[in-house]
């Protein structure tokens, strides 16, 4: 196998580490927002219900999770969790949702009060105000941290090896063995991984930025 | 000027079919109460179709509170506030429906930042009383004519003067056609040479006969349209009466002081 071929494998398998990168950030997307604002607008309890959950997700290594998930509650519910590529989004999915949320929180606690009483104020019920007023914002307030959390999770994706997924690092292994050369695989696999995540999270940014400086947010 | 802005309002509310002495917004023994500090005390009031009410006093007073109480942005610790006749303040009113019929100008504006001016004065319109997205942009463009800041329809807040923002902030509050607006110091976080073009667009809204409770302390244009002037003081209404006898003779030690102030100041400037 020459360095082609190998390179080919690995260009193979992107389309999985792209999927469960944006498919885990858009699950974390999906629960992060109601997150934060339970926790920025709920009663006592529902807040700290919430902050035990981002303590969790935040704290565990996503691999104890991947493997207590695939493993260990796939043993027992093996669908979907015996389905190595939905636990690996599941998992990443979560953790992303914890770190998002906290994003998210930032963000309403920059916009302030005001812009929510001035939509209550037109008659808007509260989850109005959230959906027209706030959330718009939240997104344009979040942009940098944002870009980070899916770099993130594009690295962390190569966790999923482990579970059996066949993504960028597992293929990297495999050629490996297969090989027994130890540098092309990684040196191939590196540079691939600052291609998928940095123009993403760049783009982002300045996005974020240009609309910032135009709304003087 | 009195007598002139007078008649016209009464001309005005002929043409809407409803009577001057028809109450729009009324509040009974209102009180706010956070922890230790009460902000609004014991305060009734009444405005009725047509009527302009200002509400001046020392910052800290307690005005801005009272005026969020009114409109039900703040629930009230005790009292009772009535829209048209409805008790806004009894268990399973829909206070949004309320909130709807209530116009509210903020001192420091709060148009929505990621919104355009068009954008800001058409949300409740779409959302609110879900109206079609011709018959709101139309609506609202012709609000904005109201307050001449159609050329500004597709800016954003943050490239508006602050007096151009106020005068969209006022059209967002004027585009539901409410029962009345309740305006929070409009002018007062305005650089001064900015206050003149909202101080217009207020004095076309009284014009046009629109119900109206102001806390303000523009003295000129109170004495103007004002049908009625309330000094407010530790939270609460101190003393009522047209606004001549504020600039003649305040009853009470507290409005004479306060009124001696602003007109030194007004004359400063």
């Amino acid at each position: 196998m020459d360095e082609f071929q190998e390179l080919l494998l690995i260009l193979g398998v992107v389309p999985t580490t792209l999927s469960i990168s944006i498919l885990s950030f858009l699950l974390g997307l999906a629960i992060g927002i109601p997150l934060a604002f339970a926790r920025a607008y709920g009663s006592k309890p529902v807040q700290n219900l919430i902050d035990v959950y981002e303590k969790v997700f935040r704290g565990v290594p996503e691999l104890v999770l991947m493997l207590l998930f695939f493993y260990g509650i796939g043993r027992y519910i093996p669908i979907p969790f015996r389905n190595a590529f939905f636990a690996a989004t599941f998992v990443l999915g979560l953790r992303s949702s914890a770190n998002q949320s906290q994003i998210f929180r930032g963000a309403i606690r920059g916009i302030g009060e005001e812009q929510m009483v001035a939509g209550r104020s037109l008659g808007l019920s509260r989850i109005q105000s959230i959906l027209y007023v706030m959330i718009p914002q939240v997104f344009i307030f979040s942009t940098p941290g944002l870009g980070s959390e899916y770099a993130l999770l594009v690295k962390d994706s190569s966790y999923s090896f482990v579970i059996t997924v066949v993504e960028i690092m597992a293929m990297t292994d495999w050629i490996r063995k297969a090989t027994l050369d130890t540098v092309t695989p990684y040196i191939i696999a590196a540079p691939l991984y600052i291609l998928l995540t940095f123009p993403i999270a760049t783009w982002l940014d300045t996005w974020g930025s240009r609309k910032k400086k135009q709304l003087g947010l | 000027m009195v007598g002139y802005v007078g008649k016209q309002k009464k001309e005005a509310a002929g043409t809407v079919g409803r009577k001057m002495t028809d109450i729009v917004i009324e509040c009974r023994n209102l009180w706010k109460i956070y922890g230790k500090i009460t902000a609004v005390k014991d305060v009734s009031l009444k405005v009725k179709e047509c009527e302009i009410k200002l509400i001046f006093g020392p910052s800290g007073s307690g005005k801005s509170t009272f005026l969020r109480c009114l409109a039900m942005l703040t629930p009230p610790t005790k009292g009772d506030v009535f829209l048209r006749g409805e008790r806004l303040t009894r268990e399973g009113v829909d206070l949004n429906k309320a909130r709807a019929r209530i116009g509210f100008v903020f001192q420091h504006i709060w148009l929505f930042r990621h919104l355009t001016a068009l954008g800001n004065v058409e949300l409740a319109l779409r959302r609110v009383l879900k109206l079609p997205k011709w018959e709101a942009r139309e609506k609202a463009m012709q609000v904005l004519r109201d307050v001449k800041m159609e050329e500004w329809a597709h800016h954003y807040p943050a490239q508006l003067s602050g007096g151009q923002q106020q005068r969209v902030g006022i059209a967002r509050a004027l585009v539901r056609n409410p029962d009345i607006i309740l305006l929070d110091e409009p002018t007062s976080a305005l650089d001064p040479e900015l206050t003149g073009e909202v101080i217009d667009t207020l004095r076309d809204l009284a014009k046009k006969g629109t119900t109206m409770l102001i806390v303000s302390h523009e003295m000129p244009f109170a004495r103007e349209v004002a049908d009625e002037m309330m000094f407010f003081d530790e939270g609460t209404i101190v003393e009522t009466g047209p606004p001549e006898l504020f600039f003649t003779n305040p009853k009470s030690e507290r409005a004479k002081k306060f009124m001696a102030r602003l007109i030194k100041r007004t004359k400063r400037e």
